[in-house]
């Protein structure tokens, strides 16, 4: 049974115009196995999933199901076959509720009418049987990542899929949820559903995959067992390199407070309370102080707060000595640089080409205008070396399109544009969020460079990997409030989850709620 | 424009161009259709009166009466073309009126409101100022003005309620353009300016030529002799290509696009985008203001001041110039210039054959319609690779489906 190929994708090659996704890619899923598909932003794993699930169309290969030759032109065609896929971005409709997600495309009808009973009943078993909890009557908008992500489960299984995709399933997750999507995943192999899981989070594939594969540049480098391989070999693997999985950096030499925080608070947008209560901190020239919490605890209003996004309700924010709690978002812009959160929402005009990203923050600054009026040679100029400087890849170099570039590469030039700018702080919030091993190295080097140049650096972070491995300084914020700090060398990933789940407090009483 | 300062515009430049002429294409084969149609089921007309028809539907701009035996005659004609120019002057600024609001993510379908205020401004400029102590072109030059800044005015309403209250400019453009039907009507009415020297003539407002101020003509007459054409149309493009620059060379153009883009990221960027949905509103309907002054300082066109049952064609008419041209401010010039010809060439459809020139009006219904899917028959040009074309992995993949939804409208 457990050599029975299910699906094979036999020398798949895809062309895109200028570049090759996918070159001659074989691809053998077994029968009952998680099968982790491992490599970098850009190495052709979504274009390869997107194949097998009918979006595009190979220039060069067979796809076999059960070991008959099949045409997959839709994603229709994929669902014929058992086909599912969870995307990364979610393909939920937001003001349905939970349940007509699931029953969306695939309704039971008679006579034009909906029958939503049957269809309750049948989803509410699934939910059940694998312990997918869900709100059925919820609408998605009011859900979080991790209920949307199981409803997106609930429709493969809805669909009676027996091939399942994930495609960068916990990207998005929380620890805990990671760990319940992983059992969940073990559990339908173990009914003999087949999972093929787009991952380069190593840790993840060493914990769940039976077998990998890995690929780099469009190229099929090879397929190894999990159980005979190891997590730096993968990466060597996936990079083409060998790769500092552990961030290297010398003890931090703090300076003085670049950024003073004081009974600081945010008012919520969906509640009536603070999602920021009173909170305390410095930043100081010369370390890295990262906040870390289970992603909706406030992080994400607390940086609003601080770059005037949203607008504070009370407290007293200093940089650099200078009173920013009521400045306006560009005269705090000039004391700091910010990552933010969410790239496609804040941080990249996607529409706009590459160099018109890269100056986003400064193409007001005298060297890149004359009397309002741009100049493009002094831009394409800048981009040219920004993206030399900070290895941004991209299809035709300034004049690319940011919709099109890869999301590492996005993120890549948002870093470049912000770190360029050398202010005295820098906000990064998740810089390596969804990124691959290469990446990551690259971005976290940088900000400990940063740090090294003297600058203060706050980080937030959902990853306690991330936390661990590069802060100097930890505060945990639970519920709008920073509930411990800590030294990374003399704490460990449980304790800090204890009190991110809210479980325990620094000034030492221990509430009942959480974890 | 050789630089590529976005490569998506240039690739996309050749299917927006393709998208348009093909929905020129079928708008008048719709026409020839129609004209078949109502022709053969004429007693009066008849397969020949079918042909005229046609010819006069493609080509009535170029038509030059009919020689002595009958037949219809073709080839240039320099009133037709010089009339043409002449109508496509406001086109050209509402549609540019439309296209700036495109280009930062909002629907301006107040152009007509903003038209009707740069009207009246402009008219009662022009008529009371009196050119005995002031010269002729001052006024002429004040009454523009006047005309812009109406129509800047009345455009920034809508700009203010989106960027103060967050309430939909459509909704605010369509209120406001009734306000300005009534409160024009009231203006004119019982006053001054109507005209009543001409027997038979109501509810018109003096041609500002009364006054002595009219566009100059500066040899154009010459060229196009038996036309209206003025300077107008040369300030028309002007004002195209001083818009084009804006958009894409300036910083303010930046500002202004990057909102309409992402709002989210422009704020982030420290960019006030309240400001700049009201600035962008200003200047669409400083435009549409100035689509009005140039028509009505022409000197010899008349207002009909009674708007309250009716907003001008013309505002409504730049969103499928706008939309035709892809809101390109060059594009808009040919569109614009595209849209007037066709009038011409229902004027020739009604004096020299028994069809009447509403047909013309089928055949522009037919292409506003179209151009309405032209994103659509874009997409359909470029069929389902271009969305995926660029990068290998992730971003376009996942976002492919998202992507077809959008566009700029």
């Amino acid at each position: 049974m457990a050599e029975e190929n299910v699906i094979e994708m036999l020398h798949i090659t895809k062309e895109f115009p200028g570049i090759i996704a996918n070159d001659d890619i074989t691809l053998q899923l077994r029968r009952g196995e998680i099968h982790a598909l491992l490599g970098e932003n850009g190495a052709g794993k979504s274009t390869l999933m997107s194949v097998l699930f009918g979006l595009y169309q190979p220039e060069a290969g067979v796809i076999k199901k059960d070991g008959r030759e099949v045409k997959i032109h839709n994603p229709n065609d994929a669902t014929a076959l058992g086909i599912g896929m969870v995307h990364q971005h979610f393909k939920l409709i937001d003001v349905f509720t939970v349940l007509d997600n699931i029953i969306l495309g695939a309704e039971t009808t008679r006579a034009g009418f909906l029958r939503r009973k049957e269809a309750r009943a049948k989803v509410e078993a699934l939910s059940q049987r694998y312990g997918l909890k869900v709100d059925l009557d919820a609408r998605v908008e009011d859900i979080t990542v991790g209920m949307q992500q199981r409803v997106e489960i609930l429709k493969m299984l809805y669909r009676d899929n027996e091939i399942l995709i994930f495609d960068e399933p916990t990207a998005v997750l929380t620890p805990q949820e990671i760990d319940e999507l992983m059992s969940t995943m073990k559990e339908f192999a173990k009914e003999g559903k087949s999972i093929l899981f787009i991952s380069h989070k190593l840790n993840e594939i060493m914990a769940v995959s039976d077998r990998v594969t890995v690929l780099r540049k469009g190229r099929h480098i090879g397929t190894v067992d999990t159980g005979s391989t190891s997590k730096q070999a993968l990466s060597d693997m996936m990079v083409g390199r060998s790769v500092q999985l552990e961030v290297r950096k010398e003890p931090a030499r703090p300076g003085e407070a670049v950024l003073s925080v004081r009974d600081f608070c945010v008012p919520s947008k969906a509640h009536r309370r603070n999602a920021v209560d009173h909170v305390s901190f410095d930043v100081r020239a010369g370390e890295i102080l990262c906040v870390a919490g289970i992603d909706g605890n406030g992080q994400t209003e607390l940086i609003y707060g601080l770059t005037g996004l949203e607008k504070s309700s009370g407290g007293c924010v200093t940089l650099c000595g200078e009173d920013i709690s009521h400045a306006s978002i560009r005269r705090r812009g000039a004391g700091m640089s910010h990552i933010p959160e969410d790239r496609h929402k804040h941080g990249l005009v996607l529409d706009f080409t590459l160099e018109q990203n890269l100056v986003l923050q400064q193409y007001r600054e005298k060297r890149f205008q004359t009397g309002g009026f741009i100049n493009r040679g002094a831009v394409r100029e800048y981009a040219q070396r920004l993206i030399e400087q900070y290895d941004v890849r991209s299809g035709q170099g300034p004049a690319t399109v940011a919709r099109s570039m890869s999301g590492g590469n996005q993120q890549k030039a948002i870093i470049a544009r912000e770190l360029d700018r050398e202010k005295p702080l820098v906000v990064a919030v998740q810089p390596t969020r969804g990124l691959d091993v290469g990446a990551i190295e690259h971005i976290h080097g940088q900000l400990v460079a940063e740090r090294d140049k003297g600058r203060a650096v706050l980080l937030v972070s959902l990853e306690l990997d991330e936390v661990m491995n590069l802060s100097d300084r930890i505060l945990v914020m639970y519920e709008g409030r920073i509930v411990g700090e800590f030294d990374p060398k003399q704490t460990d990933v449980q304790e800090l989850g204890l009190y991110m789940a809210g479980a325990k407090r620094m000034d030492g009483e221990k509430e009942g709620k959480g974890a | 424009m050789k630089e590529k300062w976005s490569a998506l515009m240039e690739k996309d430049g050749a299917k927006s161009v393709a998208a348009s002429l093909l929905s020129i294409l079928i708008g008048l084969l719709v026409g020839c259709v129609i004209v078949t149609i109502s022709g053969l089921s004429s007693a009066a007309l008849g397969p020949g009166a079918v042909w005229d028809g046609i010819r006069l539907v493609l080509g009535g701009i170029l038509s030059t009466g009919r020689d002595a035996a009958g037949g219809l005659t073709f080839g240039f004609n320099p009133a037709n073309v010089g009339n043409m120019l002449f109508r496509a002057t406001p086109l050209i600024l509402t549609g540019l009126s439309v296209a700036v609001a495109f280009k930062t993510g909002l629907f301006n379908i107040g152009a007509p409101g903003q038209y009707l205020m740069g009207a009246a401004a402009t008219l009662v400029t022009a008529l009371s100022v009196p050119t005995a102590s002031v010269p002729a072109p001052a006024v002429w030059l004040l009454a523009f003005l006047a005309g812009i800044l109406a129509g800047a005015l009345w455009g920034a309403i809508p700009g203010l309620l989106k960027a103060l209250l967050n309430i939909n400019e459509v909704l605010a453009c369509i209120m406001t353009n009734w306000i300005a039907a009534n409160l024009v009507t009231w203006i004119f009415d019982g006053s001054i300016w109507r005209n009543m020297e001409e027997n038979g003539k109501t509810g018109y407002v003096y041609k500002t030529a009364r006054n002595g101020v009219e566009t100059a003509k500066w040899g154009l007459d010459a060229i196009f002799p038996g036309s209206q054409v003025n300077w107008g149309i040369i300030i028309a493009i002007a004002l195209a290509a001083a818009v084009y620059i804006l958009m894409t060379k300036t910083t303010m153009g930046y500002e202004l696009v990057s909102c309409g883009s992402n709002r989210h990221a422009a704020r982030y960027a420290g960019i006030n985008d309240r400001r700049n949905i009201v600035l962008s509103m200003a200047i669409a309907g400083a435009l549409a203001g100035a689509a009005a002054a140039l028509y009505y300082l022409s000197g010899n066109t008349e207002f009909y001041w009674s708007t309250y049952q009716a907003l001008p064609a013309v505002g409504f008419n730049g969103i499928p110039v706008a939309l035709l041209a892809a809101s390109n401010p060059i594009a808009i010039i040919f569109t614009g210039c595209f849209m007037s010809m066709l009038n011409i060439a229902g004027q020739q459809l009604t004096n020299l054959t028994g069809f009447n020139e509403y047909i013309t009006d089928v055949v522009i219904a037919a292409i506003v319609y179209l151009s309405a899917f032209s994103l659509l028959i874009k997409m359909m040009l470029s069929g389902r690779k271009k969305h995926r074309v660029p990068a290998a992995d992730g971003g376009p993949a996942a976002d492919a489906g998202k992507e077809k939804g959008g566009g700029e409208a």
